[in-house]
């Protein structure tokens, strides 16, 4: 297809001008870089990491802004306000684009915080800030790498709090500016180096405090992106503790301080966990020495478990014994008592029985009997006349020849005795 | 133990397990041996951890350390 043409170069440049100053006046937001300053005008251009636009601001127009000395200089962030505007050259100059700025001011917090609140919402919701979180940080890692300028306090720090742990691994440092807007690139590239390296575990990227501008570059959108995608942990340490930047948003662990983020990088407390190895060595020391001995009384107790058995039998066995006997000899007292209480209450029946009515008639049968014997007795008889004869020795002589044979016999009466010789036997 | 524990964080669980064990006083002789065996050597590990460099804390610039990487991975080709 044949295009439309040719026009005349100068009319085209005019219409080109002309349809850029259509274009919707704006602000624009960057780092000023490449400022030059003539009578009639200042050039220079606003610059963020992702691009630049070259600006012009006519000497009278900047005059009457009337900014402080010396605001308007390379690297500082300043809102621009104009539009699109095409220089057609002349006989001494080159044509060129430019942004016309007719408005011009230094950034302030609430700019920077508006942009900075506008990108952390698009991280967010592209779940940016949930991949570092979930990385396993190492309780002991032998290497870290460490993001920071060469010279600052915060390389001071960590290295300090990182020496309190009584770490003895390797701190790689990749220096890098903290504050421009070569920063952001710098950083990135020492972030992607150190994690590029198999030895680096964790990485620290720290810097001191300073205002929202001065810590911009940590905001970066290419940084921030960078450091959520990566597989190594990344801990921030940017600012203090009221900065926030967008690093934090997106590092698996922000801390307040560089302290903090050799607490982080190093979790284990080196120190306290020597010490605590001694302990746990002196508890297997001691464990391991008292095994036996420990063990032995109750060993000793075991084989002296039959014979104190036995004794503890003997001992039982005796005091059942005791317990026999004693019971045995209250069997028989007890039995003793109940027998002698059934032989009184026997012979207390029999006595009850014995005096009971047949007592007055077995009175009278013995008094006849006492009467009958008393019949019988020879002193009865005596008194009757009959006398007894008896031997010297008191024997009752009965017959005729034992008196021949006495010589001498006594005669008893009832009233008395008398001596009497025997002469003759007729 | 046998093998090489996996990490610091692996070592230090076990060792606690096996000081738990021994201070609950239920492990019997045999285990109890054997517990302070492995333990001994789970010590000796951290403590290699924990003096992993030896001497200190190292410092290294990230060229330095890619200089000699490189030139290990040079000495090892040929």
């Amino acid at each position: 297809m044949e295009l439309p043409g040719p026009f005349p170069v100068g009319r085209y440049a005019k219409t080109l001008r002309d349809e850029l100053r259509k274009r919707a006046r704006v602000q624009l937001i960057g780092e000023v870089t490449g400022l030059r300053q003539t009578p009639k005008q200042s050039y220079f251009e606003l610059r963020d990491s992702e691009g630049a636009v070259p600006c012009t601001i006519w000497a009278n127009e900047l005059e009457q802004l009337k900014l402080p000395d010396g605001a308007l200089r390379d690297g500082a962030e300043f809102v621009a306000g104009g539009g699109p505007d095409y220089f057609i050259g002349s006989q001494a100059s080159s044509p060129g684009f430019s942004f016309r700025v007719t408005q011009l001011r230094l950034a302030g917090e609430g700019d920077l915080l508006a942009r900075l609140d506008a990108l952390r919402k698009q991280l967010q919701v592209e779940g940016l800030f949930e991949l570092q979180p979930q990385l396993v940080r190492p309780l002991l890692p032998k290497a870290i790498g460490v993001v920071t300028a060469e010279t600052g306090a915060a390389r001071r720090d960590l290295l300090a709090g990182l020496e309190r742990r009584g770490w003895r691994g390797t701190v790689v440092w990749a220096f890098a500016p903290v504050q421009d807007r070569h920063a952001a690139p710098a950083i990135t590239d020492a972030i992607q180096g150190l994690a590029a390296q198999p030895q680096v575990e964790a990485i620290v990227v720290t810097r001191g405090g300073g205002s929202l501008a001065d810590l911009w570059a940590f905001c970066d959108e290419t940084l921030c992106r960078t450091v959520a995608m990566l597989r190594v942990p990344v801990i921030s340490a940017v600012g203090h503790e009221r900065d926030s930047t967008l690093i934090d948003d997106v590092a698996a662990v922000a801390c307040s301080t560089p302290t903090h983020a050799a607490e982080a990088a190093v979790p284990l407390d080196c120190i306290a966990a020597r010490g605590s190895l001694e302990r746990s060595a002196g508890s297997l020391r001691r464990a391991a020495e008292g095994a036996v001995p420990t063990r032995t009384p109750h060993l000793v107790s075991l084989a002296r478990g039959p014979a104190r058995a036995l004794r503890r039998e003997q001992l039982a066995l005796n005091q059942k014994t005791r317990e026999i006997r004693a019971a045995s000899e209250r069997g028989i007292t007890e039995r003793l008592g109940f027998q002698r209480r059934l032989a009184t209450v026997v012979l207390e029946r029999a006595r009850r029985r014995a005096v009971g009515p047949d007592m007055e008639r077995r009175r009278e049968a013995l008094h006849r009997a006492a009467v009958a014997l008393r019949a019988h007795q020879p002193e009865r008889t005596l008194e009757r006349g009959y006398a007894l004869v008896e031997a010297g020795d008191g024997e009752p002589v009965t017959s005729a020849d034992a008196a021949v044979a006495a010589e001498r016999v006594r005669l008893r009466f009832a009233d008395g005795s008398v001596g009497a010789r025997i002469e003759e036997r007729e | 133990m046998t093998e090489k524990p996996d990490s610091y964080e692996v070592a230090v669980e076990r060792l606690e397990q096996i000081i738990d064990r021994l201070d609950s006083g239920q492990a019997g002789l045999r285990e109890t041996l054997d517990l302070c065996g492995e333990g001994r050597e789970l010590v000796t590990y951290c403590a290699a951890e924990l003096d992993a460099v030896g001497e200190g804390l190292k410092e290294l610039k990230l060229d330095e350390l890619a200089t000699k990487l490189a030139s290990s991975a040079e000495a090892g080709a040929t």
